[in-house]
């Protein structure tokens, strides 16, 4: 275990050790030797800004003057305590008798988010909240126990989500990347992402010249698709004979939407 | 295991679960192939076919599966599998047995071939021997499944060969250019005998001979099938979308005209299988360029009788009929298969030449652009290649056999006596090389007119949503053709009501917008009025989602987030879910909504949420029927 990192923090120009160490046996009911506290002096409200959060164990606060420590201070304190450190409000023993009226000291602390506070012979004493900020727990009702499901009976037969390894329940890795429509992936039965829509939309680019005077370099063109190239302009078309006009069928004189 | 049975040697047995056929059709090839190489026994069966306590006896097993819903078992296997999950089967169950797992699945999907991994572990874990390990098929890939079957069944040939010689004696050198026999044989008859030229029996009594005499003749295709559970007509055709919307969503009722029991019986969740007409001028095109006598009668057995067991035989059937209930010519697509044998029969050069080389490995990627990917049709291939002649015997193996579509029924039979409803949406489509296609079935029933009277073969059967008893909460998402069953389920919940009470109905429905595709609309609002089952009175809700009436998507998932801690009570309340629709990622999206929703109102984490979220699948609890 590391050193404890205490912090003093006190109004006063200087504080003297004896006052220092008996804050902190207060606090910790142990010898201070171990202890090397980090102290400031002549704090104010912004004192702990240099300070990192949740980098102190614990605080001893020793001011002199009536007023309890400022909303903002306390709030840096809070702020640079670790979960579940004390804090130590030693009053001044002159004016213990009149801060201690205040009703509103455990108040103000609740606000400034401690806990577990309580009055003592020399002031005050608190907690910071034991987890950390950010976790969240439910506010409206206790965490419920989630109902028990009736089961069926299927006892006597093996529980067949066993029979699958880590490897196979990771999601498979789909072909990467490559998004242009080609050969390789094929848009999935149910595309949601327009890529069945654009495979669809292969371009017949063809002139009326083309329809009405085929011709065909490699001679398969007229035979009907099951000849063509996949790079072949009359793709889709009926077969025909070369220089004579294709007869087309509806789909193919409708525009594109 | 019994110790008194030998293992019959030399024998390989393949065994398929096959969902549309594809495995079917990877099965069967791997018959072909074994053939090839001079197999002295080969069995091909579906699993359904095939008694699981005989696996020890074997001595090589190939398992043939697809991955079917979303990561489950295709129907076929289900009892195969639930026997092969017994606790009791001890871990040398299947020693000595050599098997080898190959699964279809497609790798977008989260439960990427899942049945074929849980197979294989499971196999291995009784003990069988692993000949090669399990080979997986791939829609992804470019030549689909059969990019990854070509070589690993290379590896499967080469390594069986290595461990028992005399199983593929020709594992060296297959036997490429035997010319296969066709399965069946063709009897033509003069008249159809036992008939008096002029029948007296009704339409649908002819009608039903015909095809219970068509599908007998080829049981292998049509196992379970034969007799249909009814004879539909249809009594409305009605648009429920808007014409400007590009959509075409129809409600369709029909009116039981004959039944095996005495009136039309199902739930509600329940699936109507029908057998679609084709077109007569595609029908006319096809029996003419085959060179086929429309008029002509004809009985067709197969071959061997050995692993199809005993046919009896059956009175001629008229050819034209056969081939209209029985063969699809103008819609799917034939295997590779049918090429191979095309190029046995075309008499042009650069017709045989093509064909082969269609059917080569080489030319895989090719024929895939060509036939799978277009959607070519039989009749559109024979047309392409005009010099083939092929004997009937072949066509009625070869050709694709005619499917029945499945629906999810939209009626209560409690509020419709002896009528069934279907909500179904016309699949249309421009192909990669720009041709419009339309769905055989969807676009023959959009058609119809119900004045024509014509009669309708149908199916019931189970889907996977159960009815719900009148006291179960139920929460239902439904977007788009999703809805036709909670339609059912809504109806049956009103006529319940009024004498039992029943439990709050919460219906999460989705569409476009409310001018063009609100399905249903009047109806679900009636249901909101006050007191309906989807009123604030009775514990219910109906929420919809439109998803284009904004900038930004809104779906099903985000109302069901918007109704969190109503969703919630009902779930604590032990309320079931119900999915149903035609999109892949819906069931997933709900799915993670409602981890999201328990999670958040509980204060779990996610990971619980979702294990708790799994225990009501496997209580029964959550349904999901999702089609592609």
């Amino acid at each position: 275990m590391g050193q404890d990192k205490l912090l003093v923090i006190t109004d006063q120009v200087a504080v003297s050790i004896s006052a220092v160490s008996d804050a902190i046996k207060k606090l910790r009911k142990e010898d201070v030797v171990e202890v090397d506290p980090l102290i400031i002096t002549q704090a104010t409200s912004d004192s702990l800004t240099s300070l990192e959060f949740s980098s102190i164990d614990d605080v001893v606060s020793l001011f002199k003057t009536l007023e309890f420590p400022s909303d903002q201070l306390l709030g840096n304190i809070s702020r640079v305590l670790k979960p579940g450190g004390a804090v130590l409000f030693h009053f001044d023993s002159q004016t213990i008798g009149e801060q201690m009226k205040n009703p509103s000291l455990e108040h103000e602390l609740i606000l400034a988010g401690f806990l577990d506070i309580h009055r003592e012979s020399f002031g005050m004493k608190c907690k910071k909240p034991s987890w950390k900020i950010g976790s969240s727990f439910a506010l409206k009702k206790t965490s419920q126990v989630l109902p028990k499901v009736q089961m069926n009976d299927d006892d006597d037969l093996i529980d067949e989500d066993s029979l699958l390894t880590e490897e196979d329940l990771k999601k498979p890795q789909l072909p990467s990347g490559d998004c242009e429509v080609g050969i390789t992936k094929k848009a999935c039965k149910n595309c949601s992402c327009g890529r069945a829509g654009d495979e669809e939309k292969v371009k017949l680019g063809l002139t009326m010249d083309q329809i009405n005077n085929p011709q065909s370099a490699c001679g398969s063109c007229g035979l009907g698709d099951a000849f063509r190239c996949s790079t072949c302009p009359y793709k889709g078309l009926p077969k025909f004979k070369l220089g004579e006009k294709i007869a087309l069928s509806g789909n193919f004189l409708a525009s594109d939407i | 295991m019994c110790l008194t049975e030998k293992k019959r040697e030399n024998q390989l047995l393949i065994l398929y679960a096959s969902q549309t056929g594809n495995a079917m059709d990877a099965a069967e090839r791997f018959g072909r192939e074994a053939e090839r190489r001079g197999c002295p026994s080969i069995s091909v069966l579906s699993m359904d076919e095939f008694d699981p306590s005989e696996l020890p006896n074997k001595e090589a097993v190939i398992l043939v599966v697809s991955t079917t819903g979303q990561g489950d078992n295709p129907d076929s296997m289900k009892g195969f599998w639930r026997f092969l999950l017994q606790k009791n089967l001890t871990e040398d169950w299947l020693k000595g047995v050599n098997y080898a797992v190959f699964g279809l699945g497609d790798s977008s999907y989260q439960k990427y071939n899942f049945v074929a991994k849980k197979l294989d572990k499971r196999f291995s874990s009784l003990g069988a021997t692993p000949i090669i390990e399990r080979g997986l098929g791939d829609d992804q890939h470019p030549s689909g499944y059969e990019g990854a079957l070509d070589p690993w069944m290379s590896s499967l040939w080469s390594i069986l060969y290595q461990r028992n010689p005399r199983l593929l004696p020709n594992a060296i050198t297959p036997d490429d250019t035997l010319m296969d026999q066709p399965k069946v044989q063709v009897i033509y008859h003069d008249t159809e005998e036992g008939l008096s030229p002029m029948t007296t029996s009704t339409d649908f009594n002819y009608l039903e001979m015909q095809l219970e005499k068509a599908h007998s003749m080829n049981p292998a295709k049509y196992s379970g099938k034969n007799r249909p559970d009814c004879f539909l007509k249809l009594t409305k055709n009605n648009l429920l979308s808007q014409v400007e919307s590009g959509k075409d969503v129809r409600h369709f009722e029909f009116e039981a005209v004959s039944c095996v029991s005495e009136a039309i019986d199902y739930d509600v969740g329940d699936i109507l299988e029908v057998l679609p007409g084709q077109s007569p001028e595609a029908l006319d095109a096809f029996m003419q360029r085959c060179n086929l006598n429309p008029e002509s009668y004809i009985t067709v057995q197969a071959r061997d009788n050995e692993n199809r067991g005993f046919q009896k035989p059956s009175s001629p059937v008229k050819l034209k009929s056969f081939i209209e209930l029985t063969m699809d010519v103008a819609s799917a697509s034939p295997r590779r298969y049918f090429f191979e044998v095309m190029s046995f029969f075309a008499t042009a050069e650069h017709e045989k030449e093509r064909l082969q080389y269609f059917a080569s490995p080489e030319g895989r990627d090719d024929l895939y652009q060509y036939n799978q990917k277009e959607r070519r049709t039989v009749l559109e291939v024979l047309e392409d290649f005009p010099s083939v002649q092929m004997p009937f015997e072949w066509l009625v193996q070869l050709v694709p056999p005619l499917k029945t579509r499945a629906f999810s029924i939209s009626s209560s039979n409690s509020a419709h006596p002896n009528q069934v409803h279907l909500t179904i949406s016309l699949v249309s489509w421009t192909t990669p090389y720009k041709r419009k296609r339309t769905g055989l079935c969807s676009s023959w029933l959009a058609g119809l007119d119900p004045n024509q009277r014509v009669l309708i073969p149908a199916w019931i059967s189970k889907g996977c949503l159960p009815p719900p008893p009148p006291s179960l909460p139920l929460i239902l998402v439904g977007p788009g053709t999703g809805c036709a069953p909670f339609h059912g389920f809504v109806e049956e919940r009103a006529i319940q009501s009024k004498s039992v009470t029943t439990a709050p109905v919460v219906f999460f429905f989705g569409c476009r917008n409310e001018e063009d595709d609100f399905l249903y609309r009047d109806f679900w609002l009636s249901h909101l009025q006050k007191d309906g089952v989807l009123s604030e009175e009775k514990g219910g809700g109906f929420y919809v989602a439109f998803s284009r009436e904004q900038p930004h998507k809104v779906y099903v998932q985000h109302k069901m987030r918007e109704q969190s801690s109503k969703i919630w009570s009902l779930l604590s309340q032990g309320a079931a879910v119900y999915v149903a629709g035609s999109a892949n990622k819906m069931p997933a999206d709900v799915l993670s909504a409602l981890e999201e929703i328990v999670s958040n109102e509980t204060g779990v984490p996610k990971e619980a949420a979702s294990t708790w979220i799994r225990t009501l699948e496997r209580a029964g609890k959550y349904h999901v029927e999702a089609w592609s």
